[in-house]
């Protein structure tokens, strides 16, 4: 069981990395989402705002609407957002829950998969 | 506590018309007017009906397999559960096959269409055919969707206008109805088994609306929109087929436009422009969600490592170019032949084999996930589904076999052996190629230097953690994993 401050330790990692990824911020520049994550075991619920391509903010909470909502065990979370595990695969097994239109929920994996090619 | 609203959500209209849009393709049209062949004339109605009972099967099928599963992967997630991931895979692969074959009879079906429009020959047709795949492949790489609010218009502008020409035909002094009540009339009981079996095809794809299941506004919308969308198919296929008998001869029948010619009699000149408007906007739902839902699936298969990693490389509008490529390539070369030969009715018969075998596969795992998940939680329940799961198996592998085997309203196994083809080359994936594609994916990721990005936990001073981030109990620390041989850097799961 990953703890809060574990999972934002990774969502701020994973936040330099899209950031810093030209061919990503290129690819997402027409993406501006608001997206909710909750971890299911774990008091940790976060919010994740994008704008063209860039994660602008993550904060505390699940403040507002969102366009995608994601939830999964924390371990799950902290993986991921380390680039430690491959998002489609526990999606496929039903673990990684999703709400959301197909396409932003492809956007999300698109993300992963372009910083973390090899996993 | 704050809970999560989705921002933009579907509502009930929009799965009606995507339920409903993907059914009602242009190869409809033509499906009808060969299954008029198999029942008396103006009885054509009644096997429509028939088999939209037979439907109202799958559509049980269907809704409880997505209750349990409300997710754009259910189909992966309820065949791998019920009949082992090898297995489930290659089905689906097979089922991804039938959306190449409605592409590329739509593709067809509006080329021939502009072409009997414009009174051009087959080349034209042709080129029309290749210019529409041709369009549809560059708007996808394109990322270009069609908004939820233009399926909407397109599905039931497409119904209504079908439907106003059906009841306009009615009323023509040349409109003769015979034996509306007999369909078995000068005909064998097995003409009406074939007729229900293309019935069935009438109502093929209402159930692809149930990938949006993570979209809708409430989860019972999926249900309620695919039993609604059923009703529709009904009634306006009925009408259609009652009308099209009415008025238009075999030979029209058999063409590969009777719904233009139907509009031809009932309103002229303005009337084939008008269905031919029709045909071409069944094709914003057929090649938008079609190339979509084929891509996005291929796409998720690769990146889960059973397919070659090609196929999950995105462009720059982050569209998966691999599988939209291929589907373009796939449906181009059917369709050409398709138009080369005129052999449309091999294309239909074989779509409803596709289709009737995949119903008899949700009823399989209707009836497996009852005695593997009892205890899942099922907000949509098939009643009595003891008895009415084998039952459907049974009637939909009938009806599979009675359209694989009929061509026109001749015996011909090919659209048989064309799915019997389609499911061997699945199967020689799964079982020959997979294993050494993951076993190669293995390997690679062994040689390459175990890495984990993730920092090891730096123990508290007692040895313990904070799960709940700070002021939560604390609990004995779990092991620390430094690398995981068996996480990034192992075997992919089958």
């Amino acid at each position: 069981m990953a703890t809060r401050d574990e999972i934002r330790e990774a969502l701020a990692d994973y936040r330099v990395s899209c950031n810093s990824n030209e061919r990503l911020r290129r690819m997402q520049r027409d993406w501006s989402k608001v997206i909710h994550l909750d971890a299911l075991d774990v008091d940790a619920k976060f919010t994740m705002h994008v704008v063209r391509g860039e994660i602008t903010s993550i904060d505390d909470g699940l403040s507002g609407p969102c366009d995608v909502l994601v939830r999964a065990q924390s371990e799950d979370f902290a993986d991921m957002f380390w680039g430690d595990l491959n998002p489609v695969q526990k999606y496929l097994q039903g673990e990684i829950k999703v709400q959301g239109s197909q396409e932003d929920v492809m956007r999300l994996d698109a993300i992963s998969s372009i910083i973390w090619p090899e996993v | 506590m704050a809970t999560s609203e989705l921002r933009r959500a579907l509502g009930l209209r929009t799965v009606v018309s995507t339920s409903a849009g993907l059914a009602f393709a242009a190869i409809d049209y033509l499906a009808i007017g060969g299954l008029i062949a198999y029942a008396t004339g103006g009885a054509a109605w009644i096997p429509i009906l028939v088999a939209g009972f037979l439907v109202l099967l799958a559509w049980g099928f269907f809704g409880e397999l997505n209750g349990m599963f409300p997710t754009a992967a259910a189909i992966r997630l309820y065949m791998s559960k019920a009949m082992g991931d090898r297995l489930a895979l290659g089905i689906a692969f097979s089922y991804m096959t039938t959306i190449v074959l409605v592409v590329a009879a739509d593709a067809f079906i509006i080329g021939s269409a502009l072409a009997h429009a414009l009174g051009a020959g087959r080349w034209l047709a042709l080129a029309f055919v290749v210019g529409l795949l041709g369009l549809a492949t560059l708007s996808n790489l394109a990322g270009v969707r069609v908004a939820g609010w233009v399926q909407d218009l397109a599905t039931y502008a497409v119904l209504a206008v079908t439907t106003g020409v059906a009841v306009a035909a009615f009323t023509l002094p040349s409109f003769r109805l015979s034996t509306p009540l007999t369909p078995l009339a000068h005909h064998p009981a097995g003409d009406l088994v074939q007729a229900v079996a293309l019935g069935v095809f009438l109502y093929a794809a209402f159930e692809w609306v149930t990938t949006s299941a993570e979209e809708v506004r409430r989860p019972t919308s999926i249900a309620r929109g695919m039993l609604i969308a059923i009703g529709l198919l009904a009634l306006v296929c009925s009408l259609v087929a009652v009308a099209m008998s009415g008025l238009l001869d075999h030979a029209e029948l058999a063409s590969a436009y009777p719904q233009v010619i139907l509009g031809q009699r009932v309103a002229g000149q303005a009337g084939v422009v008008l269905m031919t408007a029709v045909t071409a906007v069944t094709a914003l739902n057929t090649f938008n969600g079609g190339f979509v839902t084929a891509s996005r699936f291929v796409y998720a298969v690769a990146r889960e490592g059973n397919l070659p990693r090609a196929f999950s490389r995105l462009n720059d509008r982050a569209v998966p170019f691999v599988p939209v490529l291929m589907l373009a390539g796939a449906s181009t070369f059917v369709a050409v032949i398709v138009a080369a030969t005129n052999s449309w009715q091999v294309l239909v018969a074989t779509g409803a084999t596709l289709e009737a075998m995949i119903y008899a596969v949700a009823g399989v795992c209707v009836h497996r996930l009852r005695r593997r998940l009892p205890e899942a939680e099922r907000p949509h329940r098939v009643r009595a589904a003891r008895v009415l799961a084998p039952a459907g198996v049974g009637l939909f592998a009938v009806l599979a076999l009675a359209a694989g085997m009929t061509v026109g309203s001749r015996f011909d196994p090919l659209p048989l052996a064309i799915v019997g083809a389609m499911g061997a080359a699945a199967a020689a994936y799964v079982l020959a190629y997979l294993p050494r594609l993951q076993a190669a994916q293995a390997a690679r990721r062994a040689l390459a230097e175990p890495r984990r990005r993730r920092p090891p936990r730096s123990p508290g001073p007692a040895g313990a953690v904070d799960p709940m981030g700070s002021g939560g109990p604390m609990l004995a620390v779990e092991p620390v994993i430094a690398t995981d041989p068996a996480g990034p850097d192992g075997p992919v799961p089958g």
